[in-house]
C-alpha cells in the first residue's frame, strides 16, 4: 500500500496535520477534531480496501499517527474512534444485519425519557454478503460503501459544526433570571451557552481573569458586549465572591472515562471552592471531548506543560538558573467536585460518562 | 554530489514561486567542543538526544522555510548522510535540504559567506544561521518584517535577532557578548561593540555623530545574540567585496556600522517573546540543555516536539522517560527533576540520576551517581561511578568506582576504569587505531594534526586511567596559544565559555596570578558556581565612556594622519577640487588611520586658517581675503562625515591661540557665521563651555590667546543680543567696569565684556 501514489498523497497531508500538531500550530480541541477529520474525509475518499477490516486498518494507522504526534489533544483520538464507530455502524447497516446496535441508549434515554427494551448488543464481526473480498472486482465493496461512509464521516462533521447550537439550546432551563454565574477562562462552548441564555435571562457573570493566559479577559469583554452584566476579577477573589455564586459553569479540555475532566488551569480552584459552598459545577462541553482514558501521572496539573515565561520572564536571568516553573495549561478536576456535564447529547452526572463512552466509541478502538 | 546542477535547476525554481531559503553555517570554525568534535562534527552532537542541526532544521521549519543550505565543511559525509535519512528528507516534510560541500580553506564564517557568493546559492532574502541554534522564535514575523523595512529603505541590508535576558543568565554568554547600540524608535544598530569575559572590558566607546543625530537611542548589554540572521543578497557579496571580514559580528556588523562609505543599515529585532540561543561552547550546551528540559523552548520540548521524533513521556518536575517503555529503572534507584532518559536504558539499583540526560541504550550501573552530567548513547557506565558535570561521548566504557569531576569532556568510545580519577576539565579521547588500509587514511584525514600533536605527547603526561583504557589525555591548554592574544579564542576567555568553569579567579586576578588559581580551583569542588560572576564587571551603560578622545590613538599615527591630511588640502588648494571630491578624500583618510572624527576637523580648521594670507595693515584687504577663503573652503568644515558646529569654533580658538593668525579670530568667525557654517546657538554653546574660556590651564602665552579669543566672541554674543534687542546698551558700559577682573580668569556665565582696541576694530567690522 506504501507504494500507491495515492497513499503518498495521503502520507502528505497526513504528515503535515502531524508536524501542525507538533509544532502547536494547532491548538484547541474543535480546531483538532476538524483538521483530523477533514484528514480522515480524505483518506477513506482515497483509500483502496476490499474489506472492512483493511478500510479499518488504514483509518488506524493514520489515527495513531496523528495520535502519537499529539498525545495531548484528547480530541484527535476522540474524532479517529468516532468515525469507525460510524464506519462500522453503515457496513452492519449496509450489509443488512438487524440493526440492534443502539436499542439502548443512555443518550436517547436522556433526550426522550423513556426507557426501551434491553436486548444485548452482538459485536462479532461477522463477515456477510455485501461482494466482501470479490476476487473478480476487488473494488467493488468500496465502490458500493463509500458513498455511505463519505455520508457518515459528514454526519460527524455536521455535528461538530453545531456542537455549541445544540449545547446552548436548553440554556435557558439551567440559568435562571437574577442569577450570578461564574466562569473562567476562554470557551466557546461556555461563551454561546451564556449568550444563548442572555436572550431569555438577565443574569449576571463574574469572569475570573484565569493566569497566565488572562482567557477570562477576553470572555470578559465578549460577554460584556452581547449585553451581559459581566464582571472581571482577579483569580485570588474567586473562594471569597464564591458565597454569593449560584452556578459555576466551566468549560472543559478533555472528559474523561471516570467522569473527571480537564480543563484550564485554576478551573480546579473553582470547583474546589464551589464544592465548599455547596454551589453547584455545570460544565459545557461538546460530545467530542469524550475521552476513554484515565489521568494517570498528574496528579493536579495535567499532562500538557506550557511554556514557562508566561510565569517568570526570561529576562529574569538570575531567577531563570535557581528556580523551577511549571505552568501546566490544564487542571485535572475529580469527579467529586462536578454536578452535570451538558454535552450536545443532553446532560449527563459525571457518574454516567462510562456509559455515554461506551456509546459513542466501540470498546476495541480505546487502544488505537 | 553534483552542486552545480542542483544550484541551477533551484535557481529556476525560484524564479517561479519566491521560496524564503536559509542558510546554515553548519561549521562551528573554532575547536571548543574538542575532543568530541575529532571525529564528529559539532552540528551533530546530541542535545537532549537529538543532534543539533535537527533542532536547527525543527527552528527553520516552524519558520516556514522552504529551502535550506547547509555549509559544511569538517565530516562533510556524516552530515550528508544524517541529513539523508532524517526524517526531513521524506516526502511531505515540504522543506529541500541541500547539502553544500565547502572547501578545507574555509576557516571563518566570512569564508562560507564568500563561498555562497560564489556559488550564487541565493536568490533572495534569506535567513542566514549557525547549525546549533535551538530556537523556536518565528523567523517568519521577522523575515515579513525586514522585508516591509526593504521596500522603503533598500539599504536596510540585515537584521540580527536578539533576545532580552538580562545581564546575568546562564544561557547569556560571558566569553563572547556584545553592546548592542539601538535607535529606540526604529530599533536601527547604530553600534556594535563586541565583549570578552577576558580581558574583561569596562568601557564601550560610542562615536559622538551617533548621539548627535539620533535623539533617542539604548544602549544594550543584556540581549542573548541569537545568530539569526535575516540577510538581503547584498550581504554575501559584501563579505566578497571585503575580503578582511572573518567574523559575522565582530567584522562584518562592525564594519559596515562604522564604515562611511557603504551607507548601509543594519537593524536589529528585539524577540519579545520566544527562545534562541545558540550551542557555541560547553557551557552553553549545558544551559540550553537546562532550558529545554525546563520547557523554555517550549514547544520544542521532548515530549512534544522532539527534533529527533522520539517520544518521552512528561513526568511531574520536568522528567522525561522514553515511551517506548525499554526504559528499566531499579526500584531503588532515584531520577531527580529536570532529567531525560532515553529508550533501551537500564539504570541499575540506587543508582542517582540528577538533573541530568542519558541517551539511549545506556546502562548505568548500581550506586552510581550522575549529576547534571550529560551522556551520549550506548555508553556503559558502570558501578559506584560518580560523574559530575561532564559530557561523556557515546559508547564510552566507564569501568567500576570511576570518579569523573567536572567540566570533563570524554570522547566517543574510551573505555576509562577500573578505580581512574579524571581530574576537573580532563578531555580524553580515544587512541587512533593504527592504519592498516588506504581507506582508513581517508577517514581519518579530518583528524587534524592537533590530535596527533597530542597524541605525540602522552609520554609526558601520566595520569591513572585504569588498566584497561584506551584513552590518551589531552593537555589542559593548548600549550602553544598566545596567553594574552585579544582573539576571542584567547586561553582566559575561553574558561568562561567552559563547563563548570565559574571563572571566578579571572574577575579580579591579574595575568600572572592565573596558573596558581587553577590548580587551587580544580581542589575545591562546585560549591559556588556561577555565583562569584555577579562581581565581574558586566559593562553597562554607566561606565560607557561617551569621549571619543579616549579611545586611545597612537600619538605617532596621529601625527602622520595630521602630515596627511595637511598635504592632501594643499593639493586640493592647489589644484582646486571641488569641496566634495576633497571631503571624500578625507574621510578615506580617516579610515585608513582610524582616528576620530574630531581630530579630521581640527585639521581641516588649522589648514583653512593657514591658508588665509595675511595682509598687511588689514582692514578691508584683508577682510575680502578672508571671506574668499571661508566662502571657496568653510562647506568643507562640514563635510568630513559629521556636523558639530561647536567643536568647529573651540578648534578654531585652539588653533588660532597658537597661530600667528590670532588677530584674525574675530573675522574668521564672522566670516563662518556669515556662510552658515556655524550658527548663533553654536557660538553661545562655545561661549559657555569651560574649556573655551580657557579655564584649569596652566599659565602661558597660549592660554592667555585663547582667552582672548573667548572675549571676542564674548563681543560677537553681545551683538547678537543687541540685534535682539537694541536697548540693550547699558550692559557695555557696565562691563568697562570689570575690565579688570575679566584679565584674571572668567567665572562661568559671567558674560561681562572686556574691551581691547583691538576688538573694537572687530566690533566695527562684524557690525556691517
Amino acid at each position: 500500500m506504501a507504494s500507491d501514489p495515492r497513499s503518498t498523497a495521503n502520507q502528505r497531508i497526513v504528515e503535515d496535520l502531524v508536524s501542525r500538531l507538533r509544532r502547536r500550530q494547532l491548538v484547541g480541541s474543535r480546531a483538532t477534531a476538524l483538521e483530523t477529520l477533514l484528514v480522515l474525509r480524505q483518506v477513506v475518499s482515497k483509500a483502496r480496501f476490499s474489506n472492512i477490516d483493511q478500510l479499518v486498518n488504514v483509518i488506524r494507522i493514520v489515527g495513531r499517527r496523528l495520535v502519537e504526534a499529539q498525545p495531548k489533544e484528547h480530541s484527535v483520538g476522540n474524532t479517529v474512534r468516532k468515525v469507525l464507530h460510524h464506519i462500522r455502524e453503515e457496513y452492519h447497516t449496509a450489509s443488512e444485519r438487524p440493526t440492534v446496535q443502539s436499542s439502548f441508549s443512555i443518550a436517547k434515554f436522556v433526550l426522550q425519557g423513556q426507557p426501551r427494551k434491553q436486548t444485548p448488543i452482538p459485536r462479532s464481526e461477522t463477515r456477510v454478503s455485501l461482494k466482501e473480498n470479490d476476487p473478480d472486482d476487488p473494488d467493488s465493496f468500496a465502490r458500493v460503501l463509500k458513498p455511505v461512509l463519505m455520508e457518515a464521516i459528514q454526519d460527524v462533521f455536521d455535528e461538530l459544526e453545531t456542537v455549541y447550537d445544540n449545547i446552548s439550546k436548553n440554556a435557558k432551563d439551567h440559568i435562571h433570571s437574577d442569577e450570578i454565574i461564574l466562569t473562567l477562562g476562554m470557551s466557546r462552548t461556555v461563551q454561546s451557552f451564556l449568550k444563548s441564555a442572555a436572550h431569555y435571562r438577565n443574569y449576571t457573570v463574574i469572569v475570573a481573569e484565569t493566569a497566565p493566559s488572562y482567557g477570562g479577559r477576553e470572555m470578559a469583554a465578549s460577554l460584556s458586549s452581547a449585553g451581559i452584566s459581566t464582571f472581571l476579577v482577579p483569580d485570588s477573589s474567586i473562594y471569597a465572591l464564591m458565597s454569593r455564586v449560584n452556578k459555576v459553569i466551566l468549560g472543559a479540555h478533555a472528559i474523561l472515562a471516570n467522569g473527571g475532566m480537564f480543563a484550564t488551569s485554576g478551573s480546579l480552584l473553582a470547583a474546589t471552592a464551589a464544592r465548599s459552598y455547596s454551589t453547584p459545577v455545570v460544565v459545557c462541553a461538546g460530545q467530542f471531548k469524550l475521552t476513554p482514558l484515565w489521568n494517570l501521572y498528574h496528579e493536579y496539573g495535567a499532562l500538557d506543560f506550557g511554556d514557562p515565561s508566561a510565569v517568570l520572564g526570561f529576562e529574569e536571568g538570575d531567577l531563570v538558573d535557581k528556580v523551577d516553573v511549571v505552568n501546566p495549561y490544564y487542571d485535572y478536576v475529580r469527579p467529586e467536585l462536578l454536578d452535570v456535564f451538558i454535552t450536545n447529547y443532553g446532560d449527563h452526572p459525571p457518574s454516567s460518562i462510562y456509559r455515554l463512552l461506551k456509546e459513542t466509541y466501540d470498546d476495541e478502538d480505546n487502544e488505537l | 554530489m553534483a552542486p552545480k546542477s542542483t544550484v541551477g535547476n533551484e535557481k529556476l525554481l525560484d524564479d517561479q514561486a519566491e521560496v524564503l531559503q536559509a542558510v546554515i553555517l553548519a561549521d562551528s570554525f573554532n575547536k571548543r567542543f574538542r575532543p568530541l568534535t575529532t571525529r564528529k562534527p559539532r552540528c551533530l552532537l546530541p542535545i537532549c538526544n537529538a543532534p543539533l542541526l535537527d533542532w536547527t532544521f525543527e527552528s527553520l521549519a516552524l519558520a516556514g522555510v522552504q529551502e535550506i543550505f547547509v555549509i559544511c565543511r569538517s565530516h562533510p559525509e556524516q552530515i550528508k548522510a544524517k541529513i539523508a535519512e532524517s526524517r526531513w528528507s521524506k516526502p511531505g516534510s515540504g522543506i529541500k535540504i541541500v547539502p553544500i560541500l565547502t572547501a578545507k580553506e574555509t576557516f571563518s564564517p566570512g569564508d562560507a559567506m564568500r563561498d555562497i557568493y560564489t556559488r550564487g546559492l541565493v536568490t533572495g532574502d534569506f535567513v542566514l544561521v549557525m547549525g546549533d541554534l535551538v530556537s523556536n522564535i518565528r523567523i517568519d514575523e521577522v523575515v515579513k518584517v525586514h522585508k516591509e523595512r526593504r521596500k522603503t529603505n533598500k539599504d536596510a541590508i540585515m537584521t540580527m535577532v536578539v533576545k532580552e535576558s538580562g545581564a546575568i543568565h546562564r544561557t547569556r554568554s560571558k566569553a563572547d557578548s556584545a553592546v548592542f547600540v539601538l535607535d529606540s524608535e526604529t530599533s536601527e544598530c547604530l553600534h556594535f561593540e563586541s565583549m570578552m569575559g577576558y580581558p574583561p572590558s569596562t568601557i564601550a566607546s560610542i562615536p559622538r555623530e551617533i548621539l548627535a543625530t539620533h535623539p533617542d537611542v539604548e544602549i544594550r548589554n543584556d540581549f542573548i545574540d541569537c545568530s539569526i540572521d535575516i540577510c538581503s543578497v547584498e550581504v554575501p557579496s559584501l563579505f566578497q567585496d571585503n575580503f578582511d571580514y572573518l567574523d559575522i559580528r565582530r567584522d562584518f556588523v562592525h564594519g559596515v556600522l562604522t564604515s562611511d562609505l557603504l551607507m548601509k543599515n543594519i537593524y536589529c529585532y528585539v524577540a519579545k517573546e520566544g527562545y534562541a540561543a545558540r550551542v557555541q561552547d560547553t557551557k552553553s550546551y549545558e544551559s540550553i540543555s537546562k532550558d529545554i528540559l525546563s520547557r523554555w523552548t517550549f514547544p520544542l520540548v521532548p515530549d512534544n516536539n522532539h527534533p529527533a521524533g522520539h517520544l518521552y513521556e512528561h513526568i511531574r518536575g520536568n522528567k522525561y522517560i522514553d515511551k517506548d517503555g525499554t526504559v528499566i529503572l531499579a526500584r531503588t534507584s532515584t531520577v531527580g527533576n529536570k532529567c531525560l532518559i532515553g529508550s533501551s536504558t537500564r539504570v541499575s539499583d540506587n543508582a542517582q540520576i540528577i538533573s541530568s540526560v542519558v541517551g539511549r541504550d545506556c546502562f548505568i550501573g548500581a550506586g552510581a551517581i550522575i549529576d547534571n552530567s550529560y551522556i551520549f548513547s550506548g555508553t556503559r557506565i558502570g558501578p559506584g561511578c560518580v560523574i559530575e558535570r561532564s559530557i561523556i561521548g557515546s559508547n564510552v566504557d566507564i569501568k567500576e568506582n570511576t570518579r569523573i569531576d567536572r567540566g570533563s569532556l570524554v570522547g566517543d568510545g574510551v573505555i576509562i576504569g577500573p578505580n581512574a580519577h579524571l581530574k576537573a576539565f580532563g578531555r580524553l579521547s580515544k587512541k587512533r587505531e593504527t592504519k592498516t588500509t588506504g581507506d582508513e587514511s581517508d577517514a581519518d584525514e579530518y583528524a587534524d594534526s592537533e590530535e596527533e600533536e597530542v597524541e605525540s605527547a602522552q609520554d609526558s603526561i601520566t595520569v591513572d586511567l585504569g588498566t584497561a583504557s584506551n584513552a590518551i589525555v589531552w593537555p589542559p591548554n593548548a600549550p602553544d596559544e598566545d596567553e594574552d592574544s585579544e582573539d576571542v579564542e584567547n586561553v582566559k576567555n575561553q574558561r568562561f565559555m567552559r563547563l563548570g568553569d565559574s571563572a571566578s579567579d579571572l574577575a579580579f586576578s591579574d595575568p600572572g596570578s592565573e596558573s596558581s588559581g587553577e590548580e587551587s580551583e580544580s581542589s575545591d569542588e562546585d560549591s559556588d558556581f556561577d555565583r562569584h560572576l555577579d562581581n565581574l564587571p558586566t559593562s553597562s551603560a554607566t561606565s560607557l565612556s561617551l569621549d571619543p578622545n579616549g579611545s586611545s590613538t597612537d600619538a605617532i599615527a596621529e601625527s602622520e594622519f595630521r602630515n596627511e591630511v595637511r598635504l592632501s588640502l594643499e593639493r586640493a588648494f592647489t589644484e582646486g577640487h571641488s569641496v566634495d571630491n576633497a571631503a571624500v578624500e578625507l574621510k578615506t583618510l580617516r579610515m585608513a588611520s582610524n582616528v576620530p572624527l574630531s581630530r579630521v576637523r581640527e585639521s581641516v580648521v588649522s589648514a583653512i586658517v593657514e591658508k588665509i594670507k595675511i595682509i598687511d595693515g588689514g582692514g578691508v584687504a584683508q577682510r575680502q581675503e578672508i571671506a574668499n577663503v571661508v566662502s571657496r573652503w568653510g562647506p568643507l568644515i562640514n563635510k568630513i562625515g559629521g556636523v558639530d558646529m561647536v567643536e568647529t569654533i573651540t578648534a578654531l580658538q585652539t588653533h588660532c591661540a597658537s597661530s600667528e593668525r590670532l588677530p584674525l579670530f574675530g573675522q574668521i568667525l564672522a566670516a563662518l557665521y556669515q556662510d552658515d557654517i556655524i550658527e548663533e546657538d553654536d557660538i553661545r554653546e562655545w561661549h559657555q563651555a569651560a574649556t573655551s574660556q580657557g579655564l584649569g590651564l596652566s599659565p602661558s602665552v597660549r592660554t592667555d590667546n585663547i582667552k582672548r579669543c573667548w572675549e571676542i566672541g564674548s563681543h560677537m554674543i553681545q551683538q547678537f543680543n543687541e540685534q535682539a534687542d537694541d536697548s540693550d546698551e547699558s550692559e557695555e558700559e557696565e562691563g568697562e567696569g570689570t575690565e579688570d577682573e575679566d584679565e584674571e580668569g572668567e567665572e562661568e556665565g559671567d558674560n561681562s565684556v572686556d574691551e581691547d582696541d583691538e576688538e573694537e576694530d572687530e566690533e566695527d567690522e562684524e557690525n556691517e
